[in-house]
């Protein structure tokens, strides 16, 4: 028989308050088995833990029970205790007598009872376990990154940097993501294209990047450290390794369609760059809108290209990669216009939200920069920016905040006024949240120096009135009535997770929230990781949020992958199922119950085996399992069946 | 296609006109309307105002003898009966403390009915089953605008009209559930079925006043001149509305408006069903355009449709 050592916290008074430590002591003194039983304090401090120690060594301990708080909490504390005296982790066990007893009971008698037989049953579980190891892993030290915004290209460069492989994967043409369409930065006003392009460049000539632009993630397989993972990669319809952008095709191309960079605010051809600066450098044809495809009606650009780059029966490509983590940085989007009805409902081409702005501003915009409307071209004299458009509106649109609205806002009114200095920009604002260094401060400047006028309320309607725009709002501060008629409006539309991340999280079997933004581990303490392991999180995929912040996210989760691909080997925990052959019939009943696809059938054996490094212990299968064939390490049927036994006071 | 049909008071007095031409359009479209026996007041929007249970009575007997009879829809033309019915229903369905207590209360009421020789479906509870349709919203969903245009022998091709729903229709926007609130398509469909053209306009969701016109005139006068105005300006010749109460303030007080704002212009102002009567070839004459104070037969005229 094991000899077994009780060790009983009194967790200051947080247990010891509602039970009886000492009688717990007294009474599991005697308990078969149990040839050392002792009371502390603190039993997770540095003497507690000595305390143990010594014990096990002393008594020649086989097994020892800690009867103290969850094991979520201390357990790892007392199984490297003891592994540090030569027992084995996994003959250390956890009575929870706080969470599960002391802090949820008042009546000291009773809950002195409960904690005995928490600890008795433990006991009898701690009897029948084994001595396990971690299962070692081999892991493959190369990443995946998602998304080739500003998240993403951090994070594949900080990966990059330390040696690793990256494949980063873009969805659009080209990386960049809606930094490369922002004209100005706040707080510091300084061009973003100027401070992206270098790190889009960097990208590109990295040697341990590989990029796949216009291309989409399909399918991850396999498990943290060896996933397989599934690319698409679209026809461009132009050879990569042949075109040099050199634009002759854009003269040739008859076919004029709305660009999506600016918004919808310029145009471009079907063959195309999004924007001077992409990367790759290379053009791609818009299947949808070229007349040279489907079927052949121009081949104009494929005449005059010199490289003979263009290739119409190029076929979409399936790209098969083994990463051993992945980084998901696929962004943000802004509440489609369409659903705000109240504010034109997108059918005003005066009413434009945040992005459209900034390509209004930019230099390399459709204007070059000069504020001019889109319906007519004016350069409107008064423009009203509505904050919280659809964001903090539980009731019809999107119940958070979207965070970054407010200072860029506050940016687009600064810029305004400064093109078009005899302009009046007007802001309507339920709060200013300025939450950043340097923000507050940015916000001043605009507020009072720069004759931007504040308006503290909402606006309930906006409606075309003659040339202009009627805007109908309130200012709370007043309790009045505001009326303005304006040349432009420009909504701080709320941020959504991009378009496809509901279809790709759902593939990639990864946790969102209620709004479809990725959940993280541990709000607080482990922001940068997914619950699912091997998976990290950069930018505003997970929810909104600027540039700094993004930055400094993917930089997280890119140490965190570093971190992880220092390790020698990956560990893995060894509670996991295992299956008596001799038992198993083949009825593939655990397959079906099986949450992480970790059991697998064997033709020749006809049976069911456990994938160890995909099994996550759930117990799923051993509940579903009919023959009990299915066993669960250490919380085997016969160690819950004594368990039970003690509970009901047999 | 039958269905039973609520009138409600004003339908059967200050706008007579509106049910008439209703009830002649539904037998040109094939649909039986048929005026329920023993209706009673609906209450107006007072039920649904309070919190207090013995003001959804009435509207409650109304929906439970629609059931006892057989019937799972029931028409209303007027938007006020609309709005209470089927926030009262609502209620039925979802508050089973209120459903519980009016059944309660009608039961006892059922047998004093008894008493007097009157059939009841005595123990049958009411659960809000019945499903209350606007006349509108029949002709959308049950018989479609794509019959309604290919029973059109008059299209409207020339008449430039400018829907105003009030607010009766359409709010509160969760409860009455019939279009979008802020961009509502239903009177423009409508009207695009009939060949007439649609005139967008921003105020055809704005408030007419409604019973400010007894108390505070003045402003339900400011409200419904704006309105007009706004509906002129984007090029309309006519307003059509559904509401009696958005009738009264928009057309027949525009009787004051001359005096109140200088230069002012009756503009006509239809009943949708007026419209609907024209379009399907019904003799003018029976349409009541008599009872308006703008009269819009010059207009008809003009436009060739009288």
């Amino acid at each position: 028989m094991k000899r077994i050592g009780v060790f009983v916290c009194g967790c200051g008074i947080n247990i010891a308050k509602t039970v009886d430590v000492k009688k717990v002591v007294e009474e599991i003194g005697h308990y078969p088995g149990v040839v050392y039983a002792t009371d502390y304090q603190y039993m997770c401090s540095d003497p507690g833990q000595k305390m143990i120690q010594e014990a096990i060594e002393r008594e020649h301990l086989d097994g020892i029970i800690v009867a103290a708080c969850s094991p979520t909490l201390h357990e790892f504390t007392f199984r490297r205790a003891s592994e540090a005296v030569g027992l084995n982790p996994y003959q250390c066990e956890i009575a929870n007598i706080r969470e599960q007893c002391s802090w949820v009971h008042q009546d000291k008698e009773i809950a002195t009872a409960k904690a005995i037989k928490i600890t008795k049953s433990i006991i009898e579980k701690e009897r029948l376990n084994d001595s396990l190891s971690p299962i070692s892993v081999f892991m493959t030290r190369r990443a995946l990154v998602i998304g080739g915004g500003i998240a993403g290209i951090q994070a594949a460069l900080d990966i990059a940097d330390s040696g690793y492989e990256v494949i980063l994967v873009e969805k659009e043409p080209s990386i960049g993501g809606h930094m490369a369409q922002l004209s100005e930065t706040f707080p510091t006003l300084d061009c973003s294209q100027c401070i992206l392009t270098p790190k889009m460049v960097e990208i590109s000539h990295h040697p341990k990047i590989k990029l796949l632009a216009y291309s989409e993630v399909v399918n991850v397989g396999g498990y943290v450290g060896n996933f397989n993972v599934k690319i698409l990669k679209k026809p461009r319809y132009v050879k990569e390794d042949l075109c040099n952008n050199c634009g002759e095709c854009f003269k040739v191309c008859p076919v004029v369609v709305p660009n999506e960079f600016e918004r919808g605010l310029g145009s471009r051809y079907a063959i195309y760059i999004p924007f001077p600066q992409a990367v790759p450098s290379i053009c791609t044809i818009d299947a949808d809108a070229c007349l040279g495809l489907f079927p052949l009606a121009c081949n104009k650009c494929k005449e005059v290209c010199e490289p003979n780059a263009v290739d119409y029966d190029m076929k979409p490509e399936i790209i098969e990669e083994t990463v051993g983590a992945i980084v998901v940085a696929t962004g943000y989007d802004l509440l489609p216009s369409e659903e705000l009805k109240e504010y034109g409902n997108g059918r005003n081409p005066d009413i434009i939200d945040g992005l459209h702005f900034e390509r209004l501003l930019s230099a390399s915009g459709p204007t070059q920069g000069v504020i001019r409307r889109p319906s007519d071209g004016k350069v409107p004299k008064e423009v009203v920016f509505v904050q919280c458009a659809g964001s903090r509106d539980p009731e019809k649109h999107l119940p958070y905040c979207s965070k970054f609205c407010c200072m860029y806002t506050a940016k687009h009114a600064l810029l305004y006024k400064h093109r078009v200095p005899d302009g009046q920009p007007y802001i309507f604002y339920i709060d200013v949240r300025t939450a950043g260094k340097g923000y507050e401060e940015f916000y001043h400047r605009v507020s009072e120096q720069e004759g931007v006028v504040y308006l503290r309320g909402k606006v309930s309607k906006i409606f075309q009135d003659g040339d202009g725009l009627m805007v109908w709002g309130v200012d709370t501060l007043t309790g009045k009535k505001v009326e303005i008629t304006a040349d432009m409006v420009v909504l701080a539309t709320g941020a959504v997770p991009a378009e496809g991340s509901k279809k790709l999280f759902a593939n990639l079997k990864l946790a969102c929230d209620e709004n479809g933004f990725l959940s993280e581990a541990h709000p607080k303490l482990r922001p940068v990781e997914s619950l699912t392991p091997g998976f990290f999180l950069a930018g505003a995929a997970q929810g909104p949020r600027d540039i700094p912040e993004t930055v400094a996210q993917a930089g997280g989760a890119a140490s965190k992958v570093i971190g992880m691909f220092s390790q020698e080997m990956l560990l893995h925990d060894p509670i996991v199922a295992v299956v008596d052959e001799n038992l198993c019939s083949g009825c593939k009943i655990c397959i079906s119950a099986c949450p992480y696809d970790a059991r697998e059938f064997d033709e020749e054996k006809n049976i069911v085996r456990v994938n160890e490094l995909l099994c996550e212990g759930c117990g799923a299968c051993v509940a579903a399992c009919p023959s009990g064939a299915t066993q669960q390490q250490n919380i085997t049927d016969d160690q819950i069946r004594e368990m039970v036994k003690v509970v009901l006071g047999e | 296609m039958k269905l039973p049909y609520y009138p409600g008071c004003t339908l059967k007095d200050r706008t007579s006109q509106l049910e008439t031409t209703a009830l002649a359009c539904a037998e040109k479209l094939d649909v039986q309307l048929e005026e329920m026996p023993n209706w009673t007041c609906c209450g107006g929007v007072y039920p649904v105002s309070e919190t207090k249970i013995v003001n959804l009575v009435a509207p409650f007997r109304i929906l439970k003898e629609v059931q006892e009879a057989g019937d799972d829809k029931l028409v209303t033309i007027c938007d006020f009966c609309y709005n209470v019915l089927k926030r009262t229903n609502l209620i039925i369905r979802e508050d089973s403390v209120k459903r519980t207590r009016l059944n309660l209360f009608l039961s006892d009421d059922d047998r004093r009915w008894a008493a007097s020789g009157r059939r009841v479906g005595e123990g049958q509870e009411y659960d809000g089953g019945v499903k209350v349709l606007h006349y509108l919203e029949m002709l959308r969903d049950e018989l479609g605008f794509e019959a309604v245009a290919a029973a059109v022998s008059k299209p409207l091709e020339d008449l430039k009209i400018a829907p105003y729903y009030g607010c009766n229709l359409l709010r509160p926007p969760l409860e009455m559930d019939l279009d979008d609130p802020e961009d509502p398509r239903i009177m423009e469909d409508f009207l695009g079925s009939m060949g007439a053209q649609v005139v967008e306009f921003p105020y055809r969701i704005e408030c007419c006043g409604s019973f400010l016109s007894l108390s505070s005139p003045q402003i339900a006068r400011r409200l419904c001149h704006t309105i007009l105005e706004s509906a002129r300006k984007n090029g309309a010749d006519a307003i059509m509305l559904s509401c009696p109460m958005c009738f009264y303030n928009l057309e027949q007080k525009q009787s004051e408006f001359a005096r109140h704002f200088p230069g002012f212009r009756p503009m006509p102002v239809f009943f949708f069903s007026q419209l609907l009567a024209l379009a399907l070839g019904l003799d003018p004459a029976s349409l009541g355009f008599e009872r308006n104070f703008a009269d819009p037969v010059p207009l008809l005229k003009e436009k060739h449709l009288v």
